[in-house]
């Protein structure tokens, strides 16, 4: 095993069993490479850390871990982002996607959305945290301010489904869709709901969530530029 | 032979019923048993979700279209390959089809637990009835019916003929100058809080009777008493017929939110319509007449309250949570749709914020916590269980959503406590040996929340299972009852086939005690940090009441063992059984604990656990079993110690 290799399979291992001391050496190893030349934050973050919070979601999913192990791992993933975040150039951020993500109006609870955020931040992704309890028209003007790919909206409860449905309703009447779409997830959320209220993906867990969101952002991306270009052509 | 059709319709037979008759194609299998009068077990209500209704397709199988996803979900490949399906998401089309109900999907008998803490309270009823022998009417004497009425009440009885008055209806449509007379003016008054609310010809003091009910997310109690005495004369309960339209107060609050004014009336229909037929089955018992019963009082979470009372529920389910009426409410029964004397009023006790409800007052009325020097807990085992904390200077409660699982939701073979339901299981922990006992000692057709908890528990002692809640793959050398299944997941068997009512293996899977683990790190979360909100330890603890509706079935040790709540030594125990039916035959016979329970709401603090900034972490630190630090729980470490399980630094210890 090469030793770039080495260091990756340690970021991803120390993620799997929320080893954060383990994951903390081997990024700030991948940190001295990338302060070489030799690599980039990028694909440590990705095929490090990132990786081995997909096979932490794998491992909830078939219940062979539980939540502690989740958010031991996702400590561990976030002690290994501290040091190669900073490393990231500014504009490789963004322009991997810019995502807005927060707790629907009415509901408090915010484990899963935080699960969900630290896969897109280790994903590269440019993260917008709303925090919980969001109101509607904030989730709008936030999308509307950063130029947002994706709107994702979570909630456990199944009365604030209806607030969900609001913000998806508010960002249609204010023109966003085109620009900006929408993912669900969160303990009471549906596929069929998702079809329900027209939002354009539904996460069932984590790691769906951020194929998901990638799939969204390459549409939202490819839909720019073929605007940009009609443009030019005019 | 089954005939093929008639107009268009399709037979359906069910075995081993016997049950027959025609059907429109597209009619589900459900509702065809329904029409039919098979009962067919279901907790969802027909959406597909809960799995309870597997049935198995012995002819016509071709003719019901492929198997749905949601099917593949609740049935094992065996099941399929012999033809099981979902009774509530088949349709009938082309073909008649002979259906077999497998034990396992047979409503049984249900258990259901009614009886709560005896509390003796003297009886004084805010209704009572006065024998009254009017002089009649003469030229001399030529005052008003009415006024007649309540001086013979003040002049008899000593009443404040200022306050009291008689209720328009009584005079209007009862016709009170007639009763008056043809009863030769010998009547009985009926009066409610300084209001005549009945005129009743003769003598009928002796006869005086109210119902208190506690209505519950998942089972209405009802309790006909009689006011006189202040005892009850006839129980009744049922489940809650509001479960189709959700399985727990959030879902049935989407119901509405989402199905407006109408999803609400049918949920308020649904309700009384459980009531009555209870008010219905304890009349019938006890020999009384829907007339004769003269009030009513109702306890319940906040969510039942709001459905009961139509409130409108959006924002009870939305941060921060208020309810819509706090205090004690009257509410006529005739407008509610109930069965009593048509001019009677139905009480719905206090609430507190947040969930908490109207039963966790009855278990602080029943318990008298809030009158001790000593320090008390409580916690109300239910799909939302309620905790409270503290003594005469200050009680505090909060509530956590702990999910169904206990009640047999969400899990593989779980059911709820009926014939034929394992309730009771032990493993020793040195030869693996398991036994279990069923309700009725009928053959095994499933799980019930009793043994939920038995089996983590169990479980743990042997060392099938780790302090993670992770059955630990070795031990299949050593008992055949652990595998991994075809799907993949490892899973434990409880009761064979050859032994079972279905004729399939009864396990728990993994994915079941991550179910369980979650319901009681919730429940166990909610205690944790009710005590440390207050500066409080378990050690501070002097007694712990367990209320709930399988409170009193449930092993208190097993539970302590999984960590449902913080470590108690068992003598602190006390079981308080249905302390919110308690609570509501309390205020129904004393209008002195009516105002102790407004009392109550207005002292007892509500706590809302989401904004305690140590949730999440507490919450994770409780999925352990029984708890993420054994020294929190020395009785149970000494236990799992002295088995082999762990070493003396509390690592648990794995098979070679």
């Amino acid at each position: 095993m090469s030793q770039r290799e080495d260091i990756l399979k340690r970021m991803a291992d120390g993620v799997v069993v929320g080893d954060e001391a383990a994951v903390t050496k081997a990024a700030q190893e991948w940190a001295e490479l990338v302060k070489a030349g030799k690599e980039q934050a990028y694909i440590g973050i990705v095929d490090g850390l990132a990786a081995g919070m997909k096979i932490v979601g794998e491992k909830y999913e078939c219940k062979e871990y539980f939540l502690p192990e989740v958010l031991l791992s996702a400590d561990a993933m976030y002690a290994g982002l501290n040091v190669l975040l900073p490393l990231l150039p500014k504009t490789e951020r963004g322009a991997a996607g810019k995502i807005v993500i927060g707790v629907v109006e009415g509901d408090i609870h915010d484990i899963g959305k935080n699960i969900v955020k630290a896969m897109l931040t280790a994903a590269g992704y440019e993260v917008y945290d709303m925090g919980r309890d969001v109101p509607t028209k904030d989730f709008v003007s936030k999308a509307k301010e950063t130029e947002a790919h994706v709107v994702a909206l979570s909630t456990m409860m199944s009365p604030t489904l209806l607030s969900m449905k609001a913000v998806e309703e508010e960002l249609r009447k204010e023109g966003l869709k085109d620009k900006t779409k929408t993912i669900i997830g969160g303990g009471t959320v549906t596929d069929e709901f998702r079809g329900r209220i027209g939002a354009d993906a539904y996460g069932k867990d984590a790691v769906e969530a951020v194929d998901k969101v990638k799939q969204l952002i390459d549409t939202v991306m490819k839909a720019v530029e073929a605007m940009r270009k009609a443009e030019e052509k005019k | 032979m089954i005939a093929m059709s008639s107009e268009n319709k399709y037979e359906v037979i069910f075995f081993p019923h016997g049950r027959r008759d025609f059907f429109p194609p597209g009619t589900t299998l459900m509702h065809a048993a329904e029409k039919l009068g098979v009962d067919i077990s279901t907790v969802c209500g027909g959406k597909g979700t809960c799995g309870k209704c597997k049935v198995r397709i012995d002819e016509g199988y071709e003719s019901l279209g492929p198997i749905k996803p949601a099917e593949t979900k609740h049935l094992t490949k065996d099941m399929i390959d012999q033809h099981y399906r979902l009774a509530c998401l088949v349709k009938i089309k082309d073909r008649p089809v002979k259906v077999y109900v497998p034990e396992i999907s047979r409503v049984g008998k249900q258990r259901l637990q009614t009886e709560g803490l005896e509390v003796p309270v003297t009886p004084k009823p805010m209704v009572r009835k006065y024998f009254l022998k009017l002089p009649v009417p003469t030229l001399h004497d030529m005052r008003a019916d009415e006024e007649r009425v309540l001086d013979a009440l003040a002049d008899q009885y000593g009443l404040d003929k200022n306050k009291l008055r008689i209720d328009y209806d009584v005079i209007v449509k009862d016709y009170l100058p007639i009763k008056l007379r043809e009863a030769n003016w010998e009547v009985t008054a009926v009066v409610w809080n300084d209001k005549v609310m009945a005129i009743e010809p003769g003598n009928t003091t002796d006869r005086c009777f109210g119902f208190a009910c506690d209505i519950g997310s998942t089972k209405l109690a009802g309790f006909l008493m009689d006011l006189n005495q202040g005892k009850v004369v006839a129980i009744g309960s049922r489940m809650n017929p509001q479960i189709p339209m959700g399985e727990d107060v959030l879902s049935r609050i989407s119901y509405v939110l989402f199905g407006g004014e109408e999803a609400q009336d049918k949920l308020q229909r649904a309700v009384v319509g459980g009531i009555n037929e209870i008010i219905d089955e304890c009349c019938e018992k006890a020999g009384v007449k829907h007339n004769e019963i003269y009030e009513m009082t109702f306890v319940g979470n906040v969510a039942m309250q709001m459905f009961f009372l139509k409130f409108w529920p959006k924002h009870v389910a939305y941060s921060p949570y208020p309810p819509v009426v706090r205090r004690g409410i009257y509410v006529p029964t005739a407008k509610l749709g109930l069965k009593g004397h048509p001019y009677s009023q139905a009480y719905y006790l206090p609430v507190f914020g947040g969930f908490v409800g109207a039963d966790q007052l009855a278990v602080i009325m029943a318990t008298r916590m809030l009158e001790r020097d000593e320090i008390t807990m409580d916690l109300d085992i239910g799909t939302n269980t309620e905790i409270a904390v503290g003594n005469r200077e200050l009680v505090t409660c909060d509530s956590c959503a702990s999910g169904p699982a206990f009640e047999g939701m969400e899990i593989k073979y779980g059911m709820r406590a009926s014939t034929g339901a394992i309730e009771k299981v032990t493993i020793d922990p040195s030869s693996l040996e398991l036994n279990y006992r069923t309700i009725e000692d009928a053959p095994a057709v499933g799980i019930c929340g009793s043994a939920l908890i038995d089996i983590p528990a169990e479980l743990l002692k042997a060392g099938i299972i780790d302090n993670k809640g992770k059955f630990v793959e070795k031990m299949a050398k050593q008992t055949e009852r652990l595998r991994k299944s075809k799907e993949g997941m490892w899973e434990y068997v409880i009761a064979w086939a050859k032994e079972s009512g279905s004729g399939i293996d009864i396990v728990v899977t993994q994915g079941d005690l991550r179910e369980l683990q979650k319901a009681k790190a919730a429940m166990h979360t909610g205690a944790e940090l009710m005590l440390r909100y207050r500066g409080l330890t378990e050690k501070d603890i002097s007694k712990f009441w367990l209320a709930g509706a399988f409170g009193n079935y449930i092993d208190p040790e097993n539970a302590r063992t999984i960590g449902m709540y913080p470590e108690l030594p068992t003598e602190k125990y006390v079981f308080v059984g249905n302390a919110a039916g308690t609570g509501a035959r309390m205020a129904l016979i004393s209008t002195d604990m009516r105002e102790y329970a407004e009392e109550i709401s207005r002292r007892v603090v509500y706590y809302e656990l989401a904004v305690d900034k140590d949730f999440q972490n507490e919450y994770a630190r409780s999925q352990f079993i029984p708890y993420q630090d054994l020294n929190r729980y020395p009785l149970t470490r000494e236990l799992l110690y002295r088995l082999g399980r762990i070493d003396e630094n509390n690592k648990w210890i794995y098979p070679e």
